[in-house]
């Protein structure tokens, strides 16, 4: 529990971390489109590739978050 | 194509009947018929989920986004779904453990009994009611213009938009929740498939993607980078429409209640992953059809590109599939949002569990017909009135948090606080206040004011309380 505790909070680091960089001129210049790749422009292929990464660290999460339905029976 | 139309409509409505009669039960409890008895498993709610969140609004918003404003529409909702759903796993578990403590009826009655004021379930219903409506409403007027377009002359477009709203009525007063969540789930499986097929023959009609990039350099490089050609997608626009985007989860009844219906925790963190991948899916070729657009109709009004992108300029069975998921999306998307907002009504409710559930079902009826005169009055913009909802419900987000993370009762000063808020963007809505604060978007500002103000009351109340125990 406690180790996946801390790979929870990586993830959660992680994730800001991402969002974070989403919002700064290098995934989002102003203007530029450039470099493109198979004919994509930048800002699209970046942000695509934030998005599928921030879904995996959801799937991750989702294997990692320390609660459990055990905790919710409980209640 | 009529008769393309006719046959899926055709099996539309027999799986619509045949989910109606496995959702029925002559003797159900309020519980059975509001929550679904909270026994959803993880598919059918990572599809109610999807549906409710990505409707006419990504099928005919979305496209049209991408065709006047470019590229950064991708940063603009499916990065801050991306964002959503990792939020989902963290919020989605406090608010389960609250919602059993508390015996969840509804975001509303979750707050009255966690707050244990009136004030703070009035509030959350009252913003819900003034911000869903008119998100409704556009939605049912963009798909009752997209019939009259598809049968032109056959009936005005008021009469589509009655027919859905009776036909909603009457699916939802016979299945409850249960059958909601069917409806969701064929809807979101249409809507995946039809667009998928369109996006395919926008990217065909320039024989790849590069080359449809390429045209849109052509004709409107701008739409290639962000903020685009009218500037609409600073980093303040992406940045705020990400804080409201996460906070649908939080603020939207329908969303909320989704993930307290959904039988166990595990289902729940299954369907947060199958959501993201879900609007990954469903968002791409929104990208496609919009670039299309912006190369064969820039200019044109939203109404004339979407039904050529949507039907004109595809084969009779497509153009017919899209008809039927496009009714598909908005009957379930609308009836989800009233729905909720009855389920928030009883929530608030008190006394007689029959007398509830009669006024409830009333008010089901009520909403409707608010929302059919709403309908006759909204604009085209269908994606930019998504936002202002999914904003004006993001300001009541912090009575909603601080109600769930506290293990205490929280304070209740954070309800005025969030109102205020409220109360100010609406103001904003209406001109009364100007919409920046210097040069900071006035969303933003009220989401900074959200953050200190409720952190202030947070240590104020630790100080006097450390000092009443030191004393």
């Amino acid at each position: 529990m406690k180790r996946n505790k801390k790979y929870w909070i990586l993830c959660a680091i992680l994730v800001i971390v991402i969002m974070v960089l989403g919002y700064t001129p290098l995934m989002i210049p102003g203007g530029i489109y450039k470099p493109m790749i198979m004919g994509i422009p930048y800002s699209l292929w970046t942000s695509f590739l934030l998005t599928v990464a921030l879904v995996v660290l959801t799937y991750i999460g989702s294997k990692v978050h320390p609660g459990s339905d055990e905790e919710e029976e409980e209640l | 194509m009529k008769v393309w139309i006719y046959i899926f409509f055709g099996i539309f409505f027999m799986l619509l009947a045949f989910a109606s009669w496995k959702s029925y039960r002559r003797k159900r409890s309020a519980e059975e018929f509001m929550l679904a008895g909270k026994s959803i498993g993880p598919i059918l709610g990572f599809l109610t989920f999807s549906a409710a969140l990505f409707s006419a609004f990504t099928f005919m918003g979305m496209p049209d986004f991408f065709r006047n404003h470019g590229i950064g529409a991708w940063t603009f909702l499916a990065f801050s779904d991306g964002i959503m759903v990792f939020f989902i796993l963290w919020f989605g578990y406090l608010l389960r453990k609250k919602s059993k403590e508390h015996n969840f009826q509804g975001v509303a009655g979750l707050m009255v009994s966690s707050y244990g004021t009136r004030w703070a379930g009035v509030a959350m219903f009252a913003s819900a009611f003034i911000f869903l409506i008119p998100y409704v409403a556009i939605q049912i007027r963009g798909i009752s213009i997209f019939l009259e377009a598809a049968f032109p002359g056959m009936l005005p477009s008021w009469v589509w938009a009655l027919i859905m709203v009776v036909m909603m009525l009457v699916y939802a007063e016979i299945g409850g929740l249960k059958a909601i969540v069917y409806s969701d789930a064929i809807q979101g499986l249409i809507l995946l498939m039809v667009i998928w097929l369109i996006g395919g023959t926008c990217i065909a009609a320039f024989g790849n993607v590069p080359d449809l990039f390429k045209a849109v350099e052509e004709v409107n490089a701008e739409l290639l980078s962000t903020p685009g050609p009218h500037g609409l997608f600073s980093w303040q626009f992406l940045l705020g429409s990400m804080i409201a985007v996460v906070m649908i989860p939080v603020t939207q009844p329908q969303l909320t209640t989704r993930l307290v219906v959904v039988k166990d925790l595990a289902s729940m963190k299954k369907m947060a992953y199958a959501v993201g991948i879900f609007a990954i899916l469903v968002i791409t070729p929104t990208i496609f059809i919009g670039m299309y657009g912006a190369v064969k109709y820039p200019g044109v009004p939203a109404s004339e590109f979407l039904s050529q992108a949507l039907l004109f300029d595809q084969a009779a069975p497509v153009a017919a599939l899209a008809i039927v998921g496009l009714f598909a999306a908005c009957l379930s998307t609308t009836n989800a949002q009233i729905f909720a907002l009855g389920n928030e009504l009883r929530s608030l409710l008190r006394g007689e569990e029959k007398r509830a559930m009669r006024i409830t079902r009333i008010s089901l009826f009520f909403f409707a017909g608010v929302v059919m005169v709403f309908s006759t009055l909204m604009s085209d913009e269908l994606a930019l009135l998504a936002r202002v909802s999914f904003t004006g419900t993001a300001m009541m987000a912090p009575i909603v948090l601080m109600a769930v993370i506290r293990k205490n009762r929280p304070p209740r000063e954070v309800i005025l606080i969030s109102f205020l808020a409220f109360i100010t963007y609406l103001l904003s809505l209406a001109g009364f206040v100007p919409d920046h604060v210097g040069t900071l978007r006035l969303d933003l500002a009220l989401y900074l004011y959200l953050v200190i103000a409720v952190l202030a009351s947070v240590l104020i109340r630790k100080f006097f309380r450390k000092k009443e125990i030191a004393n």
